[in-house]
């Protein structure tokens, strides 16, 4: 299956989960999940922790 | 008319089933196919395997449902560790990486893996999936349905009313205030492993007392309505979820005993963890008596089906068979989460139009053994196979020289429990069969019991019960009468009582026939059952399974279809 298509079905289930927190009110759950997913996906994009670990160190 | 595929996974015991217009087709569990015990990866194999067998392909699936909704159980999680902080900050990552590296995208991977439209894949509740796989395959038009497990995405407990085709929802508790972390908890604290221990726990409690109840009556509270309370104290499930215990438990019961020494029931010490046990064992079965009670006030049905892990303690389910005013109890052999892939297929099926299944007489729903496999491999092996004419004639003639066989005939059970589709079988009668298939085949603990398979239409000889729906799948415990007509000592409890399992034709016709064979040869229409496993093994599936089994194992025969393989001494 074409990466595009898995990114479409990703992006998808990335919008519905965002649209049940809202459905239940769970706003506060918002900035954490965004933090999460970005995080999840530098690292995807990236290849792997190595690339990632001075920009962690840095921010924390 | 619908074909739905329905999926657990991701947790642990992963399974798939397929419902084709309203009949159950196929249901299998990952382990049997990976070989890795309570595997809990995405059951790609058992999926395509189930597939595979009703001669359809993967496009052809109308709906494909997932047992548990992903987004729920991401806001429990993610809900009760920032309520849990700052004694959960070190459970964050762990469980944030389990969430969002699989199990917040199974519906798209399961999509992505079986080559199904994503919008045709879809999810369903926890407890749902556990509530439509003990009640739509039940013989019962209405029941009463308790689900009773650790937890799902929010729900550790729930009582359902089952009319016909639909479920409904009557109460539900909440997490952490589950009778599954209760019983995991122990089955950790007394050196079992959680997931695979829980069984050793219900078999310790018959080797001591209960008399740790007002110690554990301060950790598991019973009300008078029917409902139970934990007190969270003596849990630790933010900094250690694999454990589950508390160092107030440890204050309060002694130390966690060390897994690693062997087991020895003489000494104090290790007859407190029995002790323990019995009174985890009582304290459960009166939690879950009062639930039954409970649901029999709310609901007013007289019957009940079962489901969720707890559903497997056969000896709290023979208790409510005796004293929650119930006519008739139904626990589905899978009851733990594998049952959940049945139940959510069931509840696609239905939700697409088709009627219920007919009631569930058999757990062989997976694939069945080839006869000619196992010839060219023992050929190949050189081990001594040769087909005979009456498997069960040379079953029963073996066992008759206190023999102890591997049997294998037809389709594998789907679920815990091997109900002679993948068994060792011997014959019942005395303590040094029991011994030394516990010692030298299975590799375990001195004080594990085995079962027995009787005729049903024999039962009432030996045991203080009819056949049951529950005796037909192991799911429930009878006292033996004090005479009996032949000794079965090899199956029996130190307390006098038995996990049987009567067997019908319908159910098992190849153990139906053994049994037969012995009571034309003159001996009792009752043997040994245990399952085709080793220590830390998925049950057998294959024949190569089983001639793996053979080679690694020392029993004595193994009978794959009409396939007889004996050791050469």
């Amino acid at each position: 299956m074409n990466t595009i298509l898995k990114f479409g079905h990703r992006l998808h289930t990335t919008l519905q989960l965002l649209g049940y927190f809202a459905s239940r009110q769970r706003f506060f759950l918002f900035p954490l999940m965004v933090v999460l997913l970005l995080g999840g996906l530098l690292l995807i994009l990236t290849g792997g922790l190595s690339y990632v670990a001075p920009f962690v160190y840095t921010l924390f | 008319m619908a074909s739905v595929l329905g999926i657990s996974g991701l947790y642990h015991d992963a399974a798939a089933a397929l419902v084709i217009d309203g009949t159950i087709i196929a249901a299998m569990q990952q382990e049997r196919f990976s070989r890795v015990k309570h595997d809990r990866a995405l059951p790609k194999d058992a999926a395509l395997s189930c597939l595979r067998f009703a001669g359809i392909a993967p496009e052809a699936l109308d709906a494909v449902i997932y047992y548990e909704q992903p987004f729920q159980k991401l806001e429990r999680v993610l809900v009760s560790t920032l309520r849990g902080f700052p004694q959960s900050f070190r459970q964050f990552p762990r469980a944030m990486r389990a969430q969002l590296a699989d199990k917040l995208w199974v519906l798209d991977a399961i999509s992505e893996t079986l080559n199904v439209p994503r919008r045709r894949v879809r999810a369903v509740g926890h407890h749902e999936s556990h509530a439509a796989s003990a009640f739509f395959p039940s013989p019962y038009e209405r029941a009463a349905v308790l689900t009773l497990d650790g937890v799902g995405e929010d729900t550790t407990t729930a009582l359902w009313f089952g009319n016909g085709n639909t479920l409904t929802p009557i109460a539900s508790t909440a997490w952490p205030q589950s009778l599954g972390l209760f019983y995991a908890a122990m089955t950790a604290w007394s050196g079992f492993e959680v997931l695979e221990g829980e069984c050793k726990l219900m078999g310790l409690a018959a080797f001591g007392q209960p008399i740790h109840r007002e110690e554990l009556g301060r950790v598991l509270l019973l009300h008078e309505t029917g409902e139970f309370e934990l007190t969270l104290s003596f849990f630790d499930r933010f900094t250690d979820t694999e454990l589950g215990f508390g160092k107030r438990l440890e204050q309060l019961l002694g130390e966690r005993r060390d897994p690693l020494i062997p087991w020895d029931l003489t000494t104090p010490r290790d007859q407190h963890y029995a002790n323990v046990a019995a009174t985890v064992q009582c304290i459960t079965e009166e939690a879950v008596l009062g639930l039954a009670r409970r649901a029999s006030r709310e609901t007013g049905a007289c019957n009940l089906c079962l489901a969720g892990g707890i559903a497997l303690n056969a000896v709290a389910n023979a208790r409510l068979a005796k004293e929650s005013g119930f006519d008739r109890i139904f626990v589905q052999p899978a009851a733990g989460d594998a049952g959940g892939a049945l139940g959510a297929a069931i509840l696609g099926s239905i939700a697409l139009g088709d009627r219920r299944p007919s009631a569930m007489t058999s757990a062989a729903l997976g694939l069945t053994a080839s006869a000619s496999d196992t010839v060219d491999l023992c050929k190949h092996l050189g081990l001594s196979a040769r087909r005979v004419s009456d498997p069960a004639e040379s079953a029963a003639s073996l066992l008759s020289e206190n023999k102890v066989v591997g049997f294998v005939q037809g389709r594998f059970e789907f679920g815990p429990r091997a109900l002679g589709h993948r068994s060792i079988i011997a014959s019942p009668e005395t303590i040094a069969i029991r011994d030394r298939i516990n010692s030298v085949v299975k590799q375990r603990e001195p004080f594990r019991p085995f079962a027995p398979a009787i005729l049903a239409d024999s039962c009432s000889q030996y045991f203080d019960t009819e056949p049951s729906d529950m005796t037909a799948f192991m799911t429930t415990v009878a006292s033996v009468h004090a005479s009996v007509p032949t000794p079965i000592d090899a199956v029996l409890h130190c307390d006098g009582t038995a996990r049987i399992q009567t067997v019908t034709a319908d159910a098992a016709s190849g153990l139906e026939a053994v049994l037969r064979a012995r009571v034309r040869r003159g001996e009792a229409p009752i043997l040994l059952n245990t399952s085709l496993n080793g220590r830390n093994e998925p049950i057998v599936g294959s024949a190569i399974d089983a001639i793996l089994f053979f080679l690694a194992h020392r029993v004595d025969a193994l009978i794959v279809e009409d396939v007889l393989v004996e050791r050469q001494t």
